[in-house]
């Protein structure tokens, strides 16, 4: 174990130093992938994701999940008799980096199945690979909607609402709340595909549901922007009812120190994804009513199976659990249900046995639809507390509405139509 | 488009152009009198951020703030000069490439050290009291802790200035990038003299850092992000040339609220035809010419 854990690390940096080096870098993962082959009585399971940048943080927490979830199933006896070794790369935030390991798992460690990493543009580079080499590939953070439409494959899973749920799950909870009265809107998301498609998806599902909403200014600051000072007056100034902020994880930290100097928060009601690893970080500087989404909450999740994983969570890492570590562990939990139910770790009797069934997880039952094999997974959303909750250390939800995925995904016709005809 | 939200959009650029601006001179401090091009100066501005927020996890935020504030980049400092004579004092007459590739290789190592001693969780440091206010323009509201930046950034320009224009330790600098050698026989200590300027360098970075932690997130990623935009700054005002940094800082603050402004689509593209424009016109930077001289003496 501690041998394995060393090459992972060497593993990882390796990764990076590759988008730097191409061939040397190529050259050290190929001899490094001769001491990690497979064993007898074992099958490995692989995951490339950013363990390193300004996105590690949903990286690690996620892949701890995993690791909770693979250890489960180890002291219980494995699956169909084996055991699962997990084999991890970082992809440091690139497809390139992504799809080398990714091929390096498939051909040198014989994986048998993929999770899947943070940035969307690296799950879309390694979804095509997965399916060309027939590997099920799930994925539980990078949610673009086009992993199960333009660029979909059979082989392929999402368990995480993805970025047509997402807004429109908050946009619901908004109409809700606002009713026939007309409101403004002010915008501020990351300069590329992910921000741009939500605040469009956010209005448009507003107007879906009957909102009458304005949009008064519209700003794009690049993905890791430190400095939105120039960006905020102009959000100030718009006087808006309500600002949708596209930001994430220290992004979102970052914006919402500076707001507050501005007094954003005075003007306007913030709506933002203040997760768990936001709301320790601002440590109760988020202001009461802030509107808030998350995709797994663990103070706000209903289930005996959450809250036990919460609590063997903290027990073993002394922090609270991530989205990611809850959607981690369930993306486990799915590919493992379909082993079982396949009763082979074959790829294509696999996604035959998945297909349009529902897996028992520790977030409830979630049904992987046929057609786009987009789970029904609920999005979170709800107004940040008034008070730092004593036993979490973070400021919690008041007012959830855990919004189901049915509600919110496109129907089956819609999906089918952007796929790609094969 | 009224006085106080054009006024407010000044603060703004010059808050940005403030923290860029210390950081950059660091950066361009240590390419004139070492020529050597750090790339691991962003890690050094990312340490800072970091100690500055384990000082304050020590305990109450409103004393902390002013000794953390000087503390943690003292402690940069003295990293900086044991790196600098362990690895950087080996190189500084090997080409170009080898420093790119030894500071690039430190970057890694101290953003896994950094990954491996704070963890991947983001932190945040509380604003001190005392600038936690507002200062209110036409009825927008401006933050003091901004303020409080742009002052600090005012201070570091002059504090430099005086360093190397008006101290012995900066006629030795200037003395040591025109003939090191002659110097040294002169009975200076050069090797010393640049361990001195290498440690104020990752000084200046820290400084940066810990200055704009009650404004950041705080963890990985801040070091390869800062790189860019002070790399952008230091060659636009020409590398080693600190007057030339304050103004790539102003410049590139300016530019960026303009564009924010008026274009919000475009604005980070801004920065960038910023940089183009002046590398057109001139190609060692606005004022970069001392470093053209020295490139045609080497």
């Amino acid at each position: 174990m501690a041998r394995n854990s060393k090459a992972e690390r060497r593993e990882g940096r390796a990764g990076r130093i590759r988008s730097l080096f191409g061939a040397a870098g190529l050259a050290t993962t190929l001899v490094l992938a001769g001491s990690l082959s497979a064993r007898a009585g074992e099958v490995t399971v692989g995951q490339s994701t950013s363990l390193s940048g300004s996105i590690a943080q949903l990286g690690i927490t996620g892949q701890r999940g995993i690791t909770m979830a693979l250890d489960k199933i180890n002291a219980e006896g494995g699956l169909l008799g084996q055991k699962v070794r997990l084999v991890v790369a970082d992809d440091g935030m690139t497809p390139a980096n992504g799809t080398t390991n990714v091929r390096q798992m498939i051909l040198s460690d014989h994986i048998k199945a993929l999770f899947g990493p943070v940035s969307s543009a690296v799950g879309a580079a390694e979804e095509t690979l997965a399916a060309q080499y027939r590997i099920p590939y799930f994925l539980f953070t990078s949610n673009d909607v086009r992993m199960t439409t333009q660029v979909f494959t059979p082989y392929a899973f999402q368990v995480v609402p993805n970025t047509v749920m997402e807004p429109r799950a908050v946009a619901r909870y908004l109409a809700e709340l606002v009713g026939k009265k007309p409101i403004t809107l002010a915008i501020i998301t990351p300069n590329y595909s992910f921000g741009r498609d939500s605040a469009d998806s956010f209005v448009a599902a507003l107007r879906a549901y009957g909102v009458d909403v304005k949009v008064l200014t519209q700003q794009f600051p690049k993905l890791g922007e430190t400095d939105y000072t120039p960006y905020i007056p102009p959000l100030v100034a718009a006087h808006a009812d309500y600002v949708f902020v596209g930001q994430y994880g220290g992004d979102l930290i970052t914006f919402t120190k500076q707001a507050l100097g501005f007094g954003l928060f005075k003007v306007s009601t913030v709506v933002g994804q203040y997760g768990r690893q936001v709301l320790t970080a601002l440590a109760g500087q988020v202001p009461a009513g802030t509107i808030a989404f998350d995709r797994a909450p663990y103070w706000a999740m209903e289930g005996e199976g959450v809250k036990r994983f919460t609590e063997a969570y903290h027990t073993r890492y002394h922090e609270w659990p991530s989205a990611w570590a809850i959607l981690g562990y369930t993306a486990v939990e799915t590919w493992a249900a379909g082993v079982k139910k396949a009763g082979d770790f074959d790829g294509d009797k696999l996604v035959a046995a998945l297909s349009g069934t529902t897996v028992e997880t520790i977030r409830g039952p979630i049904t992987l639809r046929a057609c786009d094999h987009q789970g029904n997974v609920a999005e979170y959303v709800g107004r940040v507390s008034r008070e730092v909750d004593p036993r979490y250390g973070q400021q919690i939800y008041t007012d959830v509405k855990a919004i189901p995925g049915e509600e919110t995904m496109l129907t089956c016709e819609e999906a089918q139509k952007l796929q790609p005809r094969h | 488009m009224n006085f106080a939200s054009v006024a407010i959009e000044v603060l703004s650029a010059l808050t940005a152009a403030a923290n860029l601006f210390i950081i950059a001179a660091g950066l361009s401090l240590v390419f004139g009198a070492l020529r050597i091009i750090n790339l691991a100066h962003g890690s050094f501005y990312m340490i800072g951020a970091l100690l500055m927020a384990s000082l304050f996890a020590l305990g109450r935020p409103e004393i902390l703030f002013w000794p953390a504030l000087v503390l943690a980049p003292l402690l940069m400092a003295g990293f900086g000069a044991i790196l600098e004579r362990l690895l950087f004092r080996r190189i500084y007459h090997a080409e170009h490439l080898v420093q790119l590739l030894l500071s690039y290789a430190l970057s890694l190592m101290l953003a896994d050290l950094a990954l491996r001693i704070w963890g991947a969780d983001t932190r945040s440091v509380p604003t001190p009291a005392a600038l936690a206010g507002v200062l209110v323009v036409g009825g927008a509201s401006f933050p003091l802790y901004n303020l409080f930046v742009i002052t600090l950034s005012l201070a570091v320009g002059l504090g430099l200035w005086v360093l190397l224009r008006h101290t012995r330790f900066g006629w030795e600098i200037r003395a040591a990038v025109e003939d090191a050698e002659g110097l040294s026989l002169c009975g200076r200590n050069v090797p010393a003299l640049f361990t001195a300027v290498f440690a104020l360098g990752a000084f200046l970075a820290a400084l940066g850092g810990a200055a704009v932690a009650p404004l950041q997130a705080i963890g990985p990623g801040m070091d390869s992000a800062i790189l860019v935009s002070a790399f952008i700054v230091a060659v636009i005002g020409g590398l080693g040339s600190i007057a030339g940094a304050a103004l790539g800082a102003a410049i590139i603050g300016f530019f960026q609220a303009v564009g924010t402004l008026w274009l919000p689509t475009w604005a980070p593209a801004f920065i960038f035809l910023a940089m183009i424009m002046v590398l057109v016109i001139r190609p060692s930077g606005l004022l970069g010419a001392a470093q053209r001289a020295w490139a045609e003496e080497d």
